[in-house]
């Protein structure tokens, strides 16, 4: 970088002479004013040398892996990445230590030898309740964390770019619509799938290891593990679905955020109204939750507590997905196509 | 010369676009190859909205848009050979400028390495070297404009389209800005700039696009366009101590047609051709034997040009 003029102009020292417009000459030779600055720096222009770039492109996925990495990674740290409030990064890391707070349980249940009808076993050890709870409890994983973490992450995702224009830096650069969306998909689901799915995965897995159990215990609990991880799917990809729609439909991270809050709270608590009145539960497939732990009970070989049909919660289940996708297809599409 | 090289960069054929009663765009066709052309027109003209159909951010209602051949809107390939500043895009404002255009060059597919010493050579064009590792939150609104720039310029681009990038900025980061768009073009590239002040196109280039009410008015050389407004009369404006003496002169050469005195001191002589007005001017004055001081062409810059063409 070469200076090629850089002008400055020195105000004599700091200090400049007034003239009195009306004055005499005499007494008025000692008037001084003095200068904010001594030198006023007018600017730097700077040659221009621009070399071209003869490198190569990579392909598709790399374009995308950007993207991806760009979301997830700021979770960690903010350099080169998203920025997440500290408050959210503190509030996920909260969630996700409370998600795996069961293995602690059954640490201690190792440590301290207590047998498999002992209380921490009851409570947190590998059965067919304890794995669905683990993903799908109401108290406190859909009360309080999943739903919490759902509208943390996905507040932003779409609708900042929506306030702020900056969808414009993708769509600028060979980055198709169906890849921002993907991509911006397979982010919230990604961070999510790593509380939910990642602290499921662990719970199952750490507690053979604590307890020392052996192949046989595995091959007895591995199809109940496996529908467990079904249902932990089924839920990333049901808050995923509906949190980006709203995203995709706002430009404000508190509308997604409450939106999503009160989806998720709001038709389970009709519903539980709807019930206790006039006990009937069919409005539970309204709820988004209701419908993935009615999914979830029977996949588990639960007691069902629910009177309807599985069928219509399925359904429910299945249209909730398909009309969030189709609203986040719909929004992206339109996404700059507005009136500046 | 091969077949990609016979197609222009930017190919506009009887474009509109409407956004519900209110027309952005009127039935554009243009094409442009090469070098720096200004985007001229007044706030609402359609500038952004030509820019935002050449960038595949809005559809057409109607006509088609080529970049490199390739319709932008069906195919988002011709966007590795593009860079784009848009007018109002936000920022990654938390970011350095380093981390901002070296983070984007990536989403060209760039690796990490690439990126970064891309990154750091834009930078260094664009001046902002020194500020790299400062984040883009604390840039002066020129810096911002300039990292823009270097975001745009990062994968090595052969089209740059620059929405009024000198807006906002202070004397100085114009001037480099302008530099750095007049040397783009000197390297053989295509960059579109457009605004609404027209002495900032004039300094940079000559060949512009003059867009009003979504309709294009004019394309090609500013001074060829002017030649070519023969119902407008010319002006040449003398300033001497003698105008009635000098327009008694002037009065009965072919190319002039009229004279008027619009102040004290000054003479302006009207013509319908300038080159012709011009050539016959230093022996008129000087068989006058007046003493003249000044001679400007008032109407040989972009706002009376634009004047003219809308009608002003």
């Amino acid at each position: 970088m070469n200076i090629i003029s850089e002008k400055i102009i020195d105000l004599d020292g700091g200090k400049t002479r007034m003239e009195a417009a009306y004055g005499s000459d005499d007494g008025d030779e000692d008037l001084f004013a003095i200068t904010a600055k001594r030198e006023a720096s007018i600017g730097t222009i700077f040659e221009q040398n621009y070399r071209p770039w003869d490198g190569d492109f990579g392909p598709r996925w790399i374009r995308n892996y950007a993207i991806f990495r760009h979301h997830v990674f700021g979770l960690f740290t903010s350099k080169g990445h998203r920025n997440y409030n500290p408050f959210i990064r503190l509030t996920i890391l909260v969630i996700f230590i409370g998600a795996i707070s069961p293995i602690a349980m059954l640490f201690f249940s190792s440590l301290f030898g207590s047998g498999p009808d002992g209380f921490i076993d009851k409570m947190w050890g590998i059965n067919r309740s304890n794995l669905w709870g683990q993903v799908l409890g109401y108290f406190p994983r859909n009360l309080c964390y999943w739903p919490l973490l759902t509208a943390l992450v996905v507040g932003g995702m779409i609708s900042d770019d929506r306030r702020n224009g900056t969808s414009a830096i993708y769509f600028s650069r060979p980055v198709t619509r169906t890849d921002y969306t993907m991509m911006k998909y397979l982010s919230v689901a990604v961070v999510l799938g790593f509380v939910i799915i990642f602290s499921y995965m662990s719970y199952y897995t750490l507690a053979i290891v604590f307890k020392g159990e052996g192949w046989g215990f595995l091959i007895d609990t591995l199809p109940m593990f496996l529908a467990g991880l079904l249902c932990s799917i089924a839920l990333v990809i049901t808050y995923t679905s509906i949190g980006l729609a709203l995203s995709s439909i706002s430009q404000s991270r508190f509308f997604s955020a409450i939106a999503f809050l009160s989806i998720i709270y709001g038709t389970k608590l009709v519903a539980l109204l709807i019930d206790l009145q006039f006990d009937t539960s069919i409005l539970y497939i309204l709820s988004p939750y209701d419908c993935l732990a009615h999914f979830g009970q029977w996949m588990l070989g639960l007691e069902l507590n629910y009177s309807h049909s599985l069928s219509l919660s399925i359904v429910s289940l299945i249209l909730m997905n398909l009309v969030s996708i189709f609203i986040l297809i719909s929004r992206v599409s339109s996404l700059e196509v507005t009136r500046e | 010369m091969s077949d990609e090289n016979k197609v222009p960069s930017v190919l506009v054929e009887n474009v509109s676009k409407w956004y519900g009663q209110v027309i952005g765009i009127n039935d554009v066709s243009l094409a442009i190859e090469g070098g720096v052309t200004g985007i001229l027109g007044p706030n609402g003209a359609g500038k952004s909205t030509l820019f935002k159909l050449l960038m595949g951010r809005i559809k057409p209602s109607q006509g088609s848009v080529k970049l490199f051949g390739i319709d932008p809107w069906q195919d988002t390939s011709p966007y590795r050979r593009i860079g784009y500043v848009s007018e109002s895009e936000r920022l990654y404002d938390w970011m350095t400028g380093q981390d901002f255009v070296s983070t984007l060059a990536r989403l060209h597919g760039m690796t990490r390495n690439e990126a970064e010493s891309r990154a750091e050579h834009v930078l260094e064009f664009v001046g902002l070297y020194d500020v790299r590792h400062k984040e883009i939150g604390k840039y002066s609104k020129g810096m911002r404009q300039r990292v823009k720039i270097a975001h745009a310029l990062v994968h090595d681009p052969d089209l740059i389209i620059l929405d009024e990038p000198l807006h906002g900025c202070d004397p100085i980061a114009r001037t480099s800005i302008m530099n750095v768009i007049k040397e783009l073009g000197n390297q053989g590239k295509t960059v579109l700039v457009s605004s609404h002040i027209l002495e900032e196109i004039e300094r940079i280039t000559e060949q512009i696009v003059i867009l009003h009410n979504g309709r294009l008015l004019a394309l090609g050389n500013i001074y060829a366009i002017r030649d070519l407004l023969d119902k407008h009369p010319h002006r040449i404006m003398i300033t001497t101590e003698e105008p009635r003496k000098l327009a008694n002169a002037f009065i009965s050469e072919d190319p002039v047609y009229g004279v008027r005195f619009p102040e004290e001191g000054k003479l302006e002589i009207q013509t319908n051709d300038l080159s012709a007005a011009h050539s016959v001017l230093p022996r008129v004055i000087v068989e006058s034997k007046v003493k003249v001081s000044r001679i400007d062409n008032p109407d040989d810059n972009l706002d009376s040009l634009l004047e003219y063409l809308i009608g002003g």
